[in-house]
């Protein structure tokens, strides 16, 4: 099995390898064609690899020589292996688009290049098993990152939001840095297993700074507010597949490597560690819905949609560290498979709707909600597929979203098992913000599905939409992942419990999935529910009044009428709800945090009625540039320009630093 | 359907040669589509181009004193949800639209009602702005005369409409030589 | 303790009783009128065709024709009709059949 395992790696690499070389070499049609295949075939062969890791238990590892700093070890843990499954099955279905939406030329040969480069490293940090490995492996997929984001570099505003991305990834990564050099100086080792079995070195406060370093350093990456901008920045900016890959995996490996520092590499620590990423999780939960419903562009919104995913993710992680500090490990290890169900679950419905936004993207040449409408009448496909996205991301059962939020609330609802009052009235409060922002999320996705496809078209480029030789097969698969994940629920909990037991310690199948399909959360005495027979219950609820006024109707009675409009002479696409009117009513309730900024303008100052168009502009306050981004660049700067006479040129000045450099060597040296 | 057949044919044909087979056979149409009301009416009102006396007593169905809701008569928000059509107005040829779209998009079996004096052509009758005679567009099943009829009376008209009262004209008609 | 609970307390059911019992404000109603059949003479008829603005009265073959679904209840035939006509005091005139709307007084040849 494990040469099986490590055949399957192996393929992986090589496919994408030979794709990114395919792409350099044949600069036509079909040599993307062929990129697109090898891409595929790499993808399914990291997704088998880790289906087949999690189902057999095999350890597959390979040691390399040991180089300069460490020797090279890749391991495949099963926590690696779900993380693992996420990125096949995305690779899969982007590469499964290329033909469609990619022209061939040079930029196309970079971009696919860099993309497969990006693959690449983001497998080696899923395989890292030392912590060179992982540091490289890390900063070169920010690099090829944010060279994908730089597809359009020619167009307005890609320049600056990947320069973004790559500035806020450095700054985390000089955290991470920081954190993994206290690790190894504390352990006296680089390798991740060793780091493991002597956990216990790190006591006290370096546990802590670790901790803290860890959650903030990928925090940064993984889009977790304040820390977000990285995300709205780039996915906005990113070609469609581009973007797919930066919201489903980047963010994903920053959760890996929260995952496996604080439940592999560090001590079981104190309560605080998990309230605290909770209450990140908390903050960046809510306040990324209720950004998102404010946005109009289509890509910036399922950015911010992807902050809030990630929010969740973290309070259930959060929560299975408080849960595990808390003498409960088997609500732990319930926490931690519900976080890496999320983790599925929104690689696979984020990475569709990006491809089907970018599908609109290309067919009208618009992102913007509010000049869409009537695309489900001018592409059926592309609104099928996007629907099924939008029901799962919206955790609406039976699909996937819907078994996930259940777990991480079943999860949080028994914190009352905890016996600190102060832990557990923390936790309902998490489980509180959970519900709002699954409402709000609800309200958020009934906006992104009703306004563009449904309706009317409320522009030229909308109106003129089809869906001749657009990409359909990436978008399909992702949407059969998202039905399999839910109505497997059952066989995928089992897959993700080894996870959680080699990672915990904890094996709690028997209390997870019991006969007859049904998922019970860690408890028998607390709730339960069966995912496939609930779908089979709602098609049913569905099927039958349907089923009954057929057969019920008598025949030729119904007469068709046009839609009730108030009996208005013509309907206008302008009469309809816009994405901004859609979301009024929370842009009113939250009125304090948005602080938004008007501007109503007339083109002459004649009577009402007279005046010409009147346009209304609306723009929400950004909080935390203005107050936390902005300050600190200005400091930068300001210590930038205090510190400039160092360089000021005089190559007598930098002898002299060099004969002082020079001095103090010797003073140290000879102590 | 059949029922408005025979109201068109009777509209059209001058009085003396409507025949009473054809008014027994379209009463008794009317009786089956009333009977699937039950007791209970959902009326919407369209106003078209009147001066806004009828709408007053309309309006005033709903008071304490009138209360059409103890008779089991509602106003609807739509024509969605209206079983009966209550239009006041000579029939103004802005409101024609308005007025057939309201009538299409109520859904079948449904009644007209013609209230007030404008609908049957009095006040302004036919001219360049109004058609006068709302059974020229529309087949009408219950007239309420006045001006404006008083909310007893719409209620009397309305409960005609569902068959739970008779028409109570005084004397007797006598008939066209 | 609501006002219009007290009120109601005072005042007792407003509410009419029609169609149950007759409501006594019916009497006071503007309502169509009606003639003396045989008393109006042609010349009489002709005048009352004239005034009235409703277009509500004609004369047809020997009758004066009232389509009562046109009054308006402004009196003003009266006023010309005098001792031969007055108010109908009837206001339920709600049909199915817009005929029997039309009212037929033999026209005689007495002044």
């Amino acid at each position: 099995m494990t040469g099986v395992l490590i055949g399957l790696l192996v393929a992986a690499v090589v496919l994408w390898a030979g794709a990114a070389l395919t792409a350099i070499l044949g600069r036509s049609i079909p040599g993307v064609r062929m990129a697109s295949v090898l891409s595929c075939t790499g993808g399914g062969a990291a997704l088998v690899a880790g289906v087949a890791e999690l189902a057999t238990r095999a350890q597959a590892q390979i040691a390399l020589s040991s180089g300069v700093a460490g020797s090279v070890t890749l391991v495949l843990t099963p926590l690696a292996a779900v993380f693992l499954m996420a990125l096949g099955l995305v690779a899969m279905a982007l590469g499964a688009n290329f033909p469609r939406s990619h022209e061939p030329g040079t930029a196309t040969t970079t971009y696919l290049v860099s993309y497969h480069l990006a693959l690449l490293a983001s497998l080696f940090v899923l395989l890292a098993g030392t912590v060179t490995v992982f540091l490289v492996a890390w900063e070169s997929m920010t690099l090829t990152s944010y060279l994908l984001a730089l597809r359009h570099h020619r167009d307005r505003g890609v320049a600056g939001g990947a320069f973004l991305f790559i500035a806020l990834g450095e700054v985390g990564f000089a955290m991470i840095i920081a954190a993994f050099g206290i690790l190894a100086l504390r352990t006296g080792s680089l390798d991740f297993a060793v780091m493991h079995a002597r956990a216990a070195a790190l006591g006290g406060g370096w546990g802590d700074a670790v901790f803290l370093l860890i959650l903030l350093g990928f925090a940064f990456k993984a889009g977790l507010i304040p820390l977000h901008l990285a995300l709205p920045a780039a996915d906005p900016v990113a070609p469609p597949d581009g973007a797919a890959f930066l919201s489903a995996i980047v963010t994903k490996l920053a959760v890996y490597g929260i995952c496996l520092v604080s439940f592999r590499l560090l001590p079981a620590g104190p309560v605080w560690w998990g309230l605290t990423a909770m209450s990140l999780g908390v903050v960046s939960a809510v306040l990324g819905v209720l950004y998102s419903l404010m946005e109009r562009d289509w890509k910036r919104f399922l950015a911010f949609s992807t902050i809030e995913n990630l929010g969740v993710i973290l309070i259930a992680l959060g929560g299975s560290l408080t849960f595990m500090e808390s003498a409960q490990p088997a609500l732990a290890a319930l926490l931690l498979i519900a976080a890496l169900y999320h983790v599925l679950n929104h690689s696979t419905y984020k990475a569709l709707l990006f491809l089907q936004a970018g599908v609109v993207e290309v067919a009208t040449g618009l992102r913007d909600m509010d000049r869409l409408g009537g695309l489900m009448k001018r592409m059926p496909k592309t609104a099928l597929i996007a629907l099924v996205g939008t029901l799962g991301i919206a955790a609406l059962p039976p699909l996937n979203g819907f078994v996930s939020e259940w777990l991480v609330f079943q999860g949080l609802f028994q914190g009352f098992r905890i016996h600190s009052h102060l832990v557990a009235v923390l936790i309902v409060v998490a489980a509180a913000s959970l519900a709002l922002t699954g409402g709000l999320a609800v309200n958020a996705f009934a906006r992104m599905f009703g306004i563009p496809f449904l309706g009317m078209p409320r522009s030229a480029g909308a109106a003129g939409a089809n869906e001749h030789n657009r990409p359909v097969a990436g978008g399909a698969l992702l949407a059969t992942a998202c039905i399999v994940l839910a109505l497997g629920a059952p066989l995928v909990l089992t897959a993700l419990d080894r996870a959680a037991a080699a990672t915990t310690g904890v094996n709690i199948l028997s209390r997870l999935v019991v006969p007859g399909l049904t998922v019970i959360p860690a408890h028998t005495d607390f709730s339960s529910f069966s995912p496939t027979y609930l779908a089979v219950c709602l098609l049913g609820m569905l099927a039958v009044p349907l089923l009954l006024a057929r057969l019920g109707r008598r025949r030729s009675s119904d007469r068709t009428a046009p839609v009730w409009a108030g009996g208005i002479y013509r309907f206008r696409p302008r009469m309809q709800y816009t994405a901004t009117t859609h979301a009024n009513p929370v842009r009113v309730t939250f009125d304090e945090l948005y602080r938004p900024h008007f501007e109503i303008t007339r083109a002459s100052d004649n009577p009402a009625g007279q005046s010409g168009p009147v346009h209304y502009g609306f723009k929400v306050a950004p909080l935390f540039e203005r107050y936390l981004y902005q300050p600190l660049t200005r400091l930068v700067e300001g210590i930038a320009r205090r510190a400039q006479p160092i360089q000021s040129g005089d190559v007598n000045l930098y002898l002299l630093y060099v004969l002082g450099a020079i001095l103090v060597v010797y003073v140290v040296a000879v102590r | 359907m059949i029922e408005n057949e025979e109201v068109d044919r009777r509209r059209d044909a001058p009085p003396a040669l409507r025949s009473s087979s054809v008014a027994e056979t379209a009463a008794e149409l009317h009786r089956r589509s009333v009977r699937l009301f039950g007791r209970s009416l959902h009326i919407r009102t369209i106003d078209t181009g009147s001066c806004g006396a009828c709408e007053s007593e309309l309006r005033l169905l709903s008071s304490p004193r009138y209360d059409f809701h103890r008779l089991g008569l509602f106003f609807a928000p739509a024509p969605r949800h209206a079983d009966c059509l209550m239009v006041t107005g000579p029939g103004t040829l802005a409101m024609d639209h308005a007025l057939m779209t309201t009538y299409e998009a109520m859904p079948d079996p449904k009644i007209v009602v013609a209230v007030g004096a404008c609908p049957m052509g009095g006040v302004f009758g036919r001219d360049q702005y109004t058609h006068g005679d709302l059974s020229t567009q529309l087949p009408v099943d219950v007239y309420i005369p006045g001006c404006p009829p008083s909310p007893l009376a719409l209620l009397q008209g309305l409960l005609l409409a569902l068959d739970r009262s008779q028409a109570r004209m005084p004397g007797r008609t006598e008939p066209a030589r | 303790m609501a006002n219009w609970f007290l009120r109601g307390v005072r005042q007792g059911v407003v509410t009419t009783a029609y169609p149950r019992r007759a409501d006594l404000s019916t009497a006071d109603l503007p309502v169509p009128p009606t003639f003396a059949s045989g008393r109006i003479n042609s010349e009489k008829a002709a005048r009352l065709v004239a005034v009235c603005p409703s277009s509500a009265l004609a004369v047809e073959a020997a009758d004066l024709v009232l389509d009562v679904g046109r009054c308006t209840g402004c009196q003003r035939c009266l006023r010309v009709a005098g001792e031969d006509g007055r108010s109908s005091a009837h206001f339920e005139w709600a049909t199915r059949d817009r005929h029997a709307l039309l009212v037929h007084f033999p026209i005689g040849e007495s002044s």
